[in-house]
């Protein structure tokens, strides 16, 4: 692929996101959509430059990110211990498989008023949903990449005299790292939703809760400003794993 | 049926029934009112499913994730398949598909309700938003990953683009698609929910959340439990829907990736 093509790739796939917010300023400039529901473009973007400034706002940010954080690396070494453990020994498959069939397909913000009554209204309720939610996808895509590991890779490990415990992790997790890490991008997003959610049903701040306050008021602007905050949130996330994953993952053939 | 396939086909009722067991048993050490014990909530699930009420409530709730699944999938599939098969089309849609996907879509509820109501169009709309994400997504992949070769051979004996699509890249992609369907699936039902929180006028979440801020707790876990064999009813349902049409292909994951 050569730098030209990029360019028109990036090019292309800009002109929907410029459609869109083209026709929502056009929506709001015909008239189609009077002002109070459907704020123009330009000042959704400038009370979103206004409110990054603000003191109140950044806290909503940081509440958001922490919780973010907290759940999703609780949900990587969860997923991954439980994934390879499975995947090694077929005491603990036995045991694992049944219980993941069951709570995986289960909606876990079905749970979260019961975490609520048991963990309080506070920081963990929420860590714990998070981590729940985002568990299951890397704990799938652990288990599935480590259980597709080349036998011969491991007997050659083991006729090279490793000891168990080092083939596990010096010839079973670096080759089952792409899939892994394929899992924890899933889990991200999961992560970046559930957060939301999660503050939105129940708390005093976070992202989540100042769109709440804003639908309550009817401030249909502030009512973007988090949506289009959690999404960047998202992007930026989502960029910092793709460079963890071309460096991690450097030297591997295709990724 | 040997007794090891028996105690295989068990395992996930075996499963349920260990958790419950785990449930009563923490209950009981907690003694907290607002923990009730795993078979006090298992009591009151007759009572709400006996409700009339209630049972509309939860008809409607699956009604509205039905229609939007079945949108999402009949929009989305196509677009993935698409987008596997044109580059133009994948760098077209792929930023747009980027940006909306970290954002929460039962979050836009609150917008879409100021534009539709709170009735049925707006819940059906956000499961439709849901739903369509991981369904586009996987049969995006599913496409891009059909041989070339197949392709090939099928221009050789003059299909058009269209029936190429149809007949060799559906084929060869459903499996990957019926893993988004499956997640979609799981999607489908917390979009259910997680709305009817915010709109609270009818459905599965309404009773769910009412119920916890008026401190029934009895009625908060049972409907706790009804979600969740909802959820996996469902996805057993599917599971064995797919093991039809696909049974010539190994399954990738034998379990669902499950998202929200």
């Amino acid at each position: 692929m050569n730098g030209r093509a990029i360019t028109t790739d990036v090019l292309l796939g800009l002109v929907p996101i410029a459609l869109l917010v083209a026709v929502w300023q056009g929506t709001v400039s015909f008239g189609l959509a009077p002002a109070t529901l459907l704020p123009p473009p330009g000042l959704v973007f400038m009370r979103m430059a206004q409110q990054l400034t603000s003191a109140s706002f950044n806290r909503d940010i940081l509440a958001t990110l922490l919780r973010l954080f907290a759940g999703f690396s609780i949900a990587v070494v969860l997923g991954i211990a439980i994934g390879l453990a499975a995947a090694v020994s077929p005491a603990i498959n036995a045991a694992v498989r049944p219980v993941v069939r069951v709570l995986a397909p289960l909606p876990k913000v079905a749970l979260y008023p019961a975490l609520l009554l048991l963990l309080g209204f506070g920081h963990e309720s929420k860590i714990t949903l998070v981590a729940a939610d985002a568990m299951f996808p890397i704990l799938l895509s652990t288990y599935y990449g480590a259980s597709i590991v080349e036998q011969k890779l491991i007997w050659s490990a083991m006729a090279a005299g490793t000891p168990p415990r080092a083939i596990l992790f010096k010839v079973i997790l670096p080759a089952a790292a792409p899939s892994i890490l394929t899992g924890c991008r899933i889990g991200l997003v999961i992560s970046c939703i559930v957060v939301f959610l999660a503050e939105m049903i129940t708390s005093t701040d976070g992202l989540g809760h100042a769109l709440i306050t804003a639908a309550r008021t009817f401030q249909a602007v502030d009512m973007f400003v988090p949506l289009i905050t959690i999404s960047l949130l998202g992007l930026i996330l989502n960029g910092l794993l793709q460079a963890a994953r071309s460096y991690l993952l450097r030297g591997f053939p295709e990724v | 049926m040997t007794l090891r396939t028996l105690i295989e086909r068990l395992a996930p009722l075996l499963a349920c029934v260990g958790l419950l067991t785990l449930w009563q048993v923490a209950a009981l050490g907690l003694n907290n009112d607002s923990f009730p014990t795993a078979l006090d909530s298992v009591r009151a699930v007759p009572a709400i499913l006996g409700d009339k009420e209630a049972l509309i409530n939860i008809l409607a709730s699956l009604r509205r994730m039905a229609i939007g699944f079945a949108a999402a999938v009949l929009v989305s599939i196509p677009l993935g398949l698409l987008m596997g098969r044109s580059r133009g089309v994948a760098s077209f849609f792929n930023p747009l598909l980027m940006v909306i996907y970290p954002v929460p879509k039962a979050a836009l509820m609150p917008i879409i309700m100021l534009w539709l109501g709170v009735g049925d169009l707006s819940k059906t709309l956000v499961i439709f938003l849901g739903v369509s994400l991981p369904v586009i997504y996987h049969s995006f992949e599913g496409a891009k990953a059909v041989e070339e070769k197949m392709l090939w051979s099928g221009a050789a004996m003059g299909l058009s683009a269209m029936q190429r699509l149809i007949r060799i890249v559906l084929p060869a992609a459903l499996p990957e698609i019926l893993t988004g369907c499956r997640t979609g699936l799981v999607l489908a039902l917390i979009t259910m929910v997680t709305s009817e929180m915010i709109a609270r006028q009818s459905g599965a979440g309404n009773i769910l959340f009412n119920a916890l801020d008026m401190g029934q707790y009895d009625t908060v876990y049972a409907m706790i439990i009804i979600i969740g064999a909802m959820g996996i009813c469902l996805d057993a349902a599917f599971e064995r829907m797919r093991e039809r049409l696909v049974r010539w292909s190994e399954p990738q994951f034998d379990i669902p990736l499950s998202f929200s």
